[in-house]
Formats: C-alpha cells, structure tokens, sequence
C-alpha cells in the first residue's frame, strides 16, 4: 500500500481482481490469527506474552497516527494506556461498572487528555512538544501513585473482572486474547484506511511541510488536536484491555519508561503504518525473551541491537520491507485515459477592472527592524501584478503577510472586497488565495498526485468531496501544467523545474482566484523560464490573478501588468512596466543590476 | 526560624540546581550542534562517576590521577559514541537519533549494571570535611564545590566560545551548518568535538555529584530528565539559560517540596516546564526563532 | 498355561510402564523461582538467588529431597509486573515443577495471584503485604512476618522500652512504604498515640530538605522510617545528621541492609531497627551468616535470608509428606510447627503466615547489635 489513490472505477480489471485478492486474502489471515488462541491450546507462558503484545500494539497504533502520519512526538502514550486502564479497574472494581461501559469511559477520559495535549500544540513543535508530553507523563504518574483514595496508590488494583457479552463471559484467557486481536485487526484495518482519506492527507501534508499545508488550505492546528485525540484514544483502548487481561494493575506500570517503551515499539517496526507498530511491538516483547538466555546482559544486547536498527532500517522493519518490495515491483503506471478539463479553463477572462487585493498602511516589524515599512498596493483583477526589489527589501515578508503566515503589525488587508486581516493561512486558501514558496514545499512523502489532491481539498473549494471527483479535478491540475505522466512519481524523483510547475498545479487544484508566486523563475534554465512565462500567460487569460516575486527581469517584463518596487521595506514606485523601469529611483536602488542582473 | 528554614532550602535547592545545570550544559552543547536531544547524557555522567570508582576505589589510584584518566576516557567515548549513535544518522532527520541515543542509554546503563552488579558504590569527595554550620544552616561542601566548578566551566566555556578560534568554529556549526560548511568549516570533526566535550563534561558532573548521589547505574537518567527540562526553561540553545534554568528548577523543587507537597516534589519541575512552554517557549533567554518562509 | 504366560507378560509390561513412569531416583527435582534478576531491583534479587542456592546446596549434600538432588530453576522478573507474570508462566509451563520461591515484592506477588489461584501450586513468598496472606488465596506461604507485626513490633519498643511518645514517620510513597506507614499508624493508635508527623516521599528523590526540616520542626522525639531504596536512605541519614537531628530512631529493616549500611556510614550508627533477620538473634541464624559470607564473600540480610529458609523447609515438607502433590504439600507447611530457620522460629498458622514477630537491632558504631525478640501470638 504505497499511497497511491484510485478510484475503482478507473482502474482496469486486472488491478481490480488484484486487490479485491489481497483484501480477501488480509480477512483471511486475520479471522485465522482471531480464532487461532480460541481452538489452539497455549501455555499460559504464550498467552500472557500475546496478549500482553496485542494490547500494547493498539496503544503503538495510535502512536502511528500521531508520529507516522502527523509527525508529532507524543511521550505520553503510557499516560493514556494508564487512564484506559485505572478506568477499566476502577470502574469494575470500586464502581461495580460492566466491563464494556467501564472501557468506554476510558476511552473517553484518555480522549479528553488527549485533546488536551493537542491543544498545547497551537504555538509549539518538536523538542518543546515532546517536553509537554513528557511533563503530562510524569504528573500522571505522580498523580496516579500518590491520590490513594481514589486511585489505591502504588498498591494497585487487583481482581479485575474480564467481560461478559450476553452471558458468554471472556474468562479464559484465549478467549480474551482472541478479543484483543480482533480489536487489534479492526483497529489497524481502520487506521491503514485512515491514511487514505483527507484526515490522513491533512495529517501527512503536517508532517512533510507544517507551513506549506497551512497555505494550501489545510487547518493544521485542527488536524494536529485531532491526531493526539485519535492517539490518546487508542492508547486508552490499549490499556483497558490491558488491565482486563493481566487482571491486576500498579502505576509503575505506566511511567515514563514504559512511553519510552511505545515509541521504540512504534520506531522499530515502522512509524509510517499500522503492521508496521504491530510488527515492532511483538519485536520488542519477544527481543528481551528471545534473550532471555542472554540472563543478565539481554537488556544491553537489547539496547545494542536498537542502534544498530535504527541506523540500517531507520524507516522500521515494516518500512524497509515496503522499500524493497516497491523496488522490486514498481507500481504500474496504467495510462489514465481523457482528463476533463480544469473548470479553470472554461473561464475566460472578462474586461474587469476592479481591484481584488487592497493593501494599506501595511507594516511588519520585527524587534527594531522593519521589514515592511507602510506599503500600501492595490492589485487588479485578472492582472499579472509583479513585486520586485533589492535583496532583503522585504518581498517575501510581504507575502507571508499577505499568506498569514506573519501578522502585521499595523495596517489591513482587503481581498475580494472582504477584510482578511486576521484570517489564518488555511482560512485565506479557503477564500481563494493561493501561494507557492521560493524554496519548493512539496510534501516528500506523497505521491505527486496525493499532492496535488491535498491542494483540491482546501476548505470552500468548488469541488464535491468524494474520492472520484477531487481526483479528477487534481488530475486536471496536473494536465494543466502537463505533467499528468508524472502522477505515481516521488516528489525526489523530480527535475526542479518540474517540481515547480507541481507546486503551482497543487495551488491551481485550489481553484484560487488570486494566485501568489514567490520567485517561480528561481532555478529555472532558459527553457524552462519561457515556459514558465507561457503558463503565466495562460493562467492570466483564463481569469485568473498572479502576483508575483522575481528577480529576473527579463521575465517579469514580458509577464507583468503592473510592477511594485520595494526597498528597505517601503514602495517606491508603483506602475506599469516601462514607467517603473525608467523611475531613476528604482535603476539608484538597483544600481548597476538592471543591465547585467541574471536571475540566480 | 521560618528564615533559617527558607535559607536552608534556597542553599540545598541551588546545590541540586548546579547538579541539573552541569548536565544542562552537556545537553544544550549536542543540541545546538545536531539539534538532536541526546538521551544517554545522564549515562555520561554515570560513566565517570562509576570509572572514578574503578580507578580510585578498586584501583586505589590518588584521586587526581583518577580525574584525569577518567576525563581522558570521556573523551575517546565522546568521539566514539558520535561515530557509532550519531553520526550513521545524521541526516535522517532527529526521530532515529533520538531512539538510537535512548538504544545507547540502555545499552551503556546495563552493560555497567553486567559487568560491575547492581550495589551502589560510595565515592568520597574531594574536600575532606564534610561542611559547616552558619547559625541554623548547614553548608555541604560538595555542594559548594559544585556550585564553583559550575562557575568555572561556564567561564571557561565562555571563554572558549567566543574568543578562541576553535571554538567559535564550533559555535559557527552549531548555529548553520550549512553555512559553516561553505566556509570551509569541517562540520564533521566540529560535531565530533562537540561530543566529546560534552561526554568530558558529563562525566566531570559524574564525579562531581557522585559523592552526594552515591553512584548507581540508574544515577544519570535519574536527573538527565531534569536537567533537559531545566534547559528549556532557560532558553533552548543557551548556555547561561541553562545554567539559570537548572539552578531555578532545583530551588523550586526544593521550596515546593519543602511548602507544598513532598511525594509531588518532581511534578513541580515539570508544571513550571509547561508553565513555561505554554506561555514563553523560549524560556528565560532564548530569542523567538522564525522559520524562514 | 497361557493364561498364566499371558498374565506374567502384562504384569511384566505393565512394572516397565509404571517404572518408566517413576522418575528415576537420580533426577533432580526441579523448583521453580522467580526473582528480579535485572531492572530496578537487580540487587536485592540477586540476594535472594545466592540465599537459596546455599540452601539448595545444603539439601542436596543432606541426600536432596525424597532421594533426588533439587534443582533451582530460576527466571528473571525483569523487576516488574507484567515481567514476574511472563516469568512465572514460563516456569508453569514445566508441568515437573511442584512448588516455588515466589518474589519479595508484593506488588509482583498480587500480579501473580490469579495465576498462582488458577495452577494450585505452592508458592514461598517473602512480600510483607499483610492483604496476601488474607485474600482467600491458599497456595501463598509467607516466609516473613508480614508488616503488621513490624508496625506492632517498632510501636511496642519505642513506646514501652524507649519510652517515645512524640513520632515522626517517614515513608516512600511506593507500596512497601505506604503499607508500612498505615500500619504503623494504626499499630500507634492501638497505644494510644497520635503521630506528630507523617511524612512521605517519592522513592529517588535526590534530596531531602525539606523532609528532614519537617522532621526538625514537628518536634518529634522517636522517628521511624520505612525507605526501601539504600542512596535515598543515605542522602536522608547524612543531610539528618547535617541539620542537628539526632532523635531516636527506629526503622524498616531496610535501615539495616547491607548496602544501607556501607553507603549511610556514620550517620546510621545508634539507630535502631527492627529486622527480619539478624545474625546475632538465634544459633541458626549464626550459622547461615557464616556460611553465606564464607561462599560470597558479604553479609546476608534481609532481602534473601528468607529464600533460605524457604527453600529448607520446602525440601522438609516435602521428605515429611513424601509425595509431590499440592494439596498435600501445603497441608504439611501448615503444620510445620516450631522450625528452627534464620529468620525465627516458624509456626504457620492457617493463613500461610509463619513468622509474627521481629527482631529488635541497633546500629552500634557499623555493627548491627541484637537487642531482643518481640513476637506476638497472632
């Protein structure tokens, strides 16, 4: 399953049969490792350590969601395991509770801590968020041993009942660890899917590139909260079954080590994937019995044996296997027929001459410095609109404001006659405004075309939100620029210049009106640039606005309507080309760069 | 009395706190060179507590003997450990460095605990009277000790730092690599000495704290955890910011266990933390820092 | 004729069957044993397994066991819980094995109950939880005497002998600690006395201000503590001494423990404690101290003296019973009455316990002295 989104009904037969195969072939394997524990005889030795590693790979799950697919650090999943299980045990135990509503409100509490977490998250990243985690971790722990009269202090809690389903109870061990691999199964069956959907393109468009998802239209603090809420969840999950299972439980079961314990799990079979948890989890529970023999030095041989992982299968076992089987069988790229057009393209450009982006008395300082010094610009509709200036004159600051990236620190912002003074980046995409970055924000780990389609999927974009359709309509994207043989490639795989024109494509599937391009033509050979020039112009005839940044004068000249000049962050000249270019203000703060400047 | 108390506590807080600040400073050196937080740096210092052991317990070696073996020795493991934990990944991005450097600590942790037992070990320290009493206020010398080395190092570092060429070849590392690249800096060998410092200097709080901690396998992650903490508070990436931050987390710990909640008394250090991260991520000194757009 | 051959050929048959059957006399009989070989509490494990390895030694150069050399068949908890559960399950697994030296720690013990309830077999504990031995499971054999009677046992010297009334306690907020501290508590107050100060802590704390200036202040006159962790024990004895404190003290037995004593030094000495086991306190005890420091070169203390005594009765029981079967070694540990073993006398009462009283120990100048016995009936 290497991320490559098809709609059924495109695909030939061939590759319909294939996977309808590997998927009966999956529930196959998965009802047998189900009824396996329930028809085979196990040493209570084996039963212990299954389960022990089916509970403990639900928790590893979730940290797939979170880290795999989010790319955020989260110390805490013992946390969670711990409230799931002091639920479960309380709940039965002090609370006289069925085991089944004990467990939902485990899920529920761990849920609630969850989004908690993940609200943390608004203004903090990797170290620092991992340190919020680890803090929430030890307080837990401290809170768990010490609050006696709720929790029963370090004693623990014995005598935890196993569930009953109408009478039919889940006593014997096999029978509860058949349980546990079914939810095992049901829970990685779920969150594999999850990585297809929007959620997981949003959740991995995070990971890649944070800044560039916002821009494009996704609402990365949301989808961040949501992926700690889903992590917590399962970790709770986890850990009540846990506690049904060992039928006794003490908080240093859940300290900070044992979230140690999660994340080696979760890192050594494969971060990226569900089979990739659970194959790491039952690696690391069986490592230390395998090496039982090894008596006193197993833990260092253990310790030893995770460097040595980590620096010749960093992406996991699981994601090893996954490289190797994608070298060995590439996937085929089955030709993909006609593309409807971009409705983009339908659209031709209307005489209309009023004003889509007002900026006024707009400043951006920095401490002392001012980036961006009063500018106050007015783009029209259905422009090419170029910004250009010196090194460090503040163009892209502008930008960024204009993105929301940065907040200004005075001054407003009027887009389509609405002020967007204070929206966010993904709020600004949902209203049409699309950007591209000088140095290229792709999202490495997807696919060219799950690229694009995170573009076509920005809030308010006119496209119904069913796989078939935003898959066309990315596909049209990527035929505009002309690259749709490229859809199934790696972003690495990709010329520079190509990637570029990928980036544009992944705005363009937004269906933006106001499109920001920040130095397109950086990188860029001759050839490359004309043809750069010529998408411009095609864009600008089918109605839509560019602004742009360049250093490259040749190219702004044959695309721009309208140029801005910037220096040391304030406008000083504002006009069309061939006035502008003759300001002697503008050659001053040039000086000397205007004959010989070759675009870098 | 309630003054001699309060006095008492801020002296044993800033003692422990000094004990957090020398690790701080292992941790926040490799951070700033690899951005990669280094687990193992507790186990450092574990290292030269346990190898003064060897040489001048076991060994009976004179002590000065001892440090310098031991610091030597610190420094050859600094270089190997940057060669076998750090550098196979330095470009995979911090997720592996960090499990690796977990993988590390518990290698380094249970490979003392087979080759030496689990006892813990007594090392006496340097000063052979134990302290001295000011009215109600007892002063441990070790403390005091500690405290004066951790001036001197961070003098010294600072010296290093800013006036010597090597070490601002080191500082230009840490801050861009890229860019100390380009400019002929040999980014690899900066990163190596990086390490070992940091290992020296580790095992220098080893020795130093193991007189008062007792030296045990479990000595370093006991109060690696803390002193990572302290290190935000002050300032990720800075050096007198961690310094200040392993000094303030050690007084709070101690006033609040003292005032509020002895069995919570490690909560504490780790509310300020989210205090902290919550409402000023860049701890005490450190500057905002921008993603380049 | 044939009915005759025929007969002779079954019986002959059916001898060979019932030999093979039998073990042969030579093979040795397997016990199991679970205990914390790496993880937090390698240390105190590793007692253990020296203690009961002397004593299996000594049972087999007695003739072993219904003439069969025993065999210690050791697997490592890893020093938690799900850990001892893999570790016991491994030795379940050896349908051979009749009964087992379970763990001192009774967090590790309550985790291995349901199993332990569920195989039936006999399992030699050393955890002092006094719930163990009171929560209906019949396969647990306590080889200490539980923490009630060391609450009874510290609440009966201070109060009667030391004549303290005025205390303070310290304890770590882990399990072994907080039980201590309730029954101590409770033990107080069946004498009529209110503590003045309860305290605890978290086990690795570094430092102990705060708690020794609590101690100072509440005024107390006798001060006990229950800290199981030899460095925290330390820190705390030394910045005691430091701050002036020089009270009565009357600790856990971990007060006493070999490595307490080497890392606290000084600052222990004149404390007192009450002590599962003390070599002074009885000729038996004597002996075991001796042999134990000829083989390993230290001293034995608490935390493995009790294997030994384990592991001698176990090989007693079941000479006596001269069968292997669970039930009927259980029935013969019960009525074990009056053995003579390091940690006292034993006399097993109907809940598994077989000790009920303490040894009282000062720390005189590094040498742990024996004051006396207090036992108590039930």
């Amino acid at each position: 399953m290497s991320g490559i989104v098809s709609s059924e009904a495109h695909k030939p037969p061939t590759e319909r049969r294939t996977n309808h195969g590997r998927g009966f072939l999956t529930v196959l394997i998965a009802a047998m490792t189900v009824v396996a524990p329930l028809l085979l005889p196990m040493t209570a030795y084996y039963l212990n350590l299954s389960m022990q590693a089916a509970t403990y790979a639900v928790a590893v799950v979730g940290l797939t969601i979170v880290l795999g697919y989010t790319g955020q650090i989260n110390l805490a999943q013992a946390a969670f395991f711990g409230l799931g299980a002091y639920s479960v045990a309380l709940g039965t135990v002090s609370f006289g509770l069925s085991f089944w509503l004990a467990l939902f409100v485990g899920i529920v509490i761990a849920s609630v801590a969850g989004v908690v977490l993940g609200l943390t998250s608004l203004r903090l990243g990797g170290h620092y968020l991992a340190m919020v985690t680890i803090s929430f971790q030890q307080i837990l722990t401290l809170v768990l041993t010490n609050w006696i009269s709720l929790t029963r202090g370090p004693d623990g809690i014995p005598g935890i009942a196993r569930p009953l389903v109408f009478g039919f109870s889940f006593a014997d061990g096999g029978t509860y660890l058949a349980l546990c691999v079914g939810t095992l199964w049901i829970v990685g069956f779920c969150v594999e899917r999850l990585k297809h959907s929007k959620l997981g393109r949003a959740m991995q468009a995070v990971r890649d590139n944070e800044l560039a998802a916002g821009v494009i239209g996704v609402d990365t603090y949301r989808t961040k909260v949501i992926a700690f809420t889903l992590c917590a969840l399962l970790g709770g999950l986890g850990g009540g079954l846990f506690a049904g299972g060992f039928t006794y439980i003490s908080p240093d079961q859940f300290s900070f080590a044992e979230s140690v314990v999660f994340l080696t799990m979760a890192l050594l079979g494969g971060v990226r994937s569900p089979f990739g948890a659970t194959l790491g989890t039952a690696l690391l529970i069986l490592l230390p019995e395998w090496l039982r023999f090894l008596k006193t030095t197993y833990l260092a041989v253990y310790g030893g044996a995770i460097i040595l992982l980590m620096v010749v299968m960093p992406e996991g076992i699981w994601g090893f296997l996954e490289a190797l089987r994608r070298r060995l069988w590439p996937p085929a790229v089955t030709p993909v027929g006609r593309v409807a057009p971009l409705p983009l393209t339908t659209q031709i450009a209307d005489e209309d001459d009023s004003t889509i982006l007002e900026v006024k008395q707009l400043s951006k300082h920095f401490g002392g410095l001012k980036a961006v010094d009063q500018v106050e610009l007015s783009v029209g509709r259905n422009t090419v609109h170029a910004l250009v200036g010196p090194n460090g004159s503040g163009k892209t600051t502008l930008l960024n404001v204009l993105s929301g990236i940065y907040k200004p620190t005075t001054g407003r912002l009027f887009f389509d006659g609405q002020p967007v003074t204070r929206l966010l980046p993904h709020e600004r995409a949902g209203r049409g405004i699309g950007r591209t970055f000088q140095n290229v924000r792709l999202f490495t780990s997807m696919s060219i075309l799950e690229n694009i389609i995170v573009g076509a999927e920005r809030p308010g974009n006119a496209v119904a939100i069913g796989s078939n359709s935003v898959e066309q309509h990315a596909l049209a994207a990527l035929d505009f620029v002309g690259l749709v043989k490229l859809r199934k490639q790696t972003v690495q795989s990709l010329s520079y210049g190509h990637q570029r024109l990928i980036e544009i494509a992944r705005t363009l599937a937004g269906s933006p009106q106001l499109l920001l391009l920040d130095e397109p033509g950086a990188g860029l050979n001759t050839v490359e640039k004309s043809e750069l020039v010529q998408l411009l112009k095609r864009l600008k005839r089918h109605g839509l606005t560019i602004l742009v940044i360049d250093h490259d004068m040749n190219l702004v000249e044959q695309v721009a309507d309208r140029i801005t000049v910037l220096n040391f962050g304030r406008r000083i000249a504002d006009g069309p080309p061939a006035e502008v270019l003759c300001n002697p203000e503008v050659i001053a703060a040039y000086l000397g760069n205007v004959k010989t400047h070759v675009a870098p | 009395m309630a003054m001699g108390i309060a006095l008492q506590l801020l002296f044993t807080g800033l003692g422990i706190g000094s004990i957090y600040a020398l690790v701080a400073l292992g941790f926040v050196l490799i951070y700033r060179a690899t951005n990669v937080v280094n687990f193992a740096q507790g186990d450092f210092a574990m290292l030269g507590a346990f190898s003064m052991v060897v040489l001048c317990i076991d060994m009976q070696l004179p002590y000065w003997l001892g440090i310098l073996i031991t610091l030597a020795a610190m420094l050859v493991f600094g270089a190997l450990f940057n060669f076998a934990v750090y550098y196979p990944l330095r470009n995979r991005g911090f997720q592996p460095v960090i499990i690796s450097t977990i993988g590390a600590s518990l290698l380094l942790e249970n490979g003392v605990l087979a080759a030496y037992g689990p006892r813990p070990q007594t090392l006496p320290g340097f000063l052979s009277f134990p302290g001295f009493s000011v009215g109600p206020i007892f002063f441990d010398s070790q403390y005091l000790l500690i405290l004066g080395v951790t001036v001197v190092m961070v003098t010294l570092q600072h010296f290093i730092f800013e006036r010597t060429l090597l070490g601002k070849k080191m500082e230009a590392t840490s801050q861009d690599k890229e860019m100390a690249s380009l400019l002929g800096i040999p980014v690899a060998l900066m990163i190596m000495l990086t390490f070992m410092y940091s290992s020296a200097l580790g095992a220098l709080a080893g020795i130093l704290v193991a007189p008062i901690l007792f030296v045990s396998v479990g000595m370093g992650s006991s109060i690696a955890l803390k002193a990572f903490a302290a290190s935000i508070i002050g300032g990720f990436g800075d050096v007198i910011g961690a310094i200040v931050g392993g000094l303030a987390l050690g007084v709070v710990e101690t006033f609040g266990a003292a005032y509020i909640s002895v069995p919570y008394k490690d909560a504490f250090a780790f509310i300020v933390l989210v205090l902290f991260l919550l409402f000023r991520p860049q701890g005490l000194f450190g500057e905002k820092v921008a993603e380049k757009a | 004729m044939l009915k005759r051959m025929i007969y002779q050929r079954v019986v002959l048959a059916g001898l060979m069957v019932v030999h093979t059957c039998l073990p042969s006399s030579a093979e040795p009989l397997k016990i199991g044993m679970v205990a914390t070989l790496t993880g937090a509490a390698a240390e105190p494990g590793r007692d253990e397994t020296q203690c009961a390895k002397l004593a299996a030694e000594e049972v087999n150069k007695a003739g072993g066991v219904l003439g069969r050399p025993i065999e210690l068949v050791i697997e490592d908890s890893q020093s938690t819980n799900p850990g001892s559960v893999l570790a016991f399950s491994k030795l379940t697994g050896d349908k051979d094995i009749p009964a087992f030296i379970g763990p001192i720690f009774s967090t590790q013990i309550q985790a291995l109950a349901p199993d332990i309830q569920r195989i039936g077999k006999p399992v030699m504990i050393g955890g002092t939880d006094p719930q163990l031995t009171h929560m209906g499971n019949p396969w647990l054999f306590r080889f200490r005497p539980n923490d009630t009677y060391s609450a009874r046992v510290i609440a009966d010297y201070g109060v009667k002998t030391l004549g303290k009334k005025k205390w303070a306690i310290v304890y770590s907020t882990e399990a072994f600690g907080t039980n201590g501290m309730k029954n101590l508590v409770e033990a107080l107050k069946g004498m009529g006395v209110e503590p003045a100060l309860v305290q605890g802590y978290a086990n690795n704390s570094q430092d102990f201000t705060a708690v020794v200036l609590a101690v100072k202040q509440s005024g107390a006159d006798v001060m006990s503590t229950y800290m199981p962790f030899p460095p925290d024990l330390a820190i705390f004895a030394r910045q005691l001494r430091q701050l002036g404190v020089n009270i009565a003290w009357v600790g856990s037995p971990s007060t006493v423990g070999t490595t307490a004593l080497r890392l606290a030094g000084p600052a222990l000495y004149g404390s007192y404690a009450v002590c599962d086991f003390a070599a002074d306190s009885s000729p038996a005890a004597k002996e075991f101290a001796t042999k134990y420091e000829a083989n390993y070169k230290s001293a034995p203390d608490l935390y493995g003296a009790w294997a030994y005594d384990a592991v001698h009765v176990l090989a007693l029981v079941i000479d006596n019973a001269k069968s292997l079967e669970p039930q009927k070694i259980r029935e013969a540990i019960l009525s074990v009455k009056g053995y003579p073993g390091v940690e006292g006398t034993y006399n097993f009462d109907q809940n598994g316990d077989g000790l009920r009283g303490y040894n009282i120990v000062k720390n005189d100048n590094g040498k742990i002295v024996f004051i006396k016995h207090i036992d108590f009936s039930e």
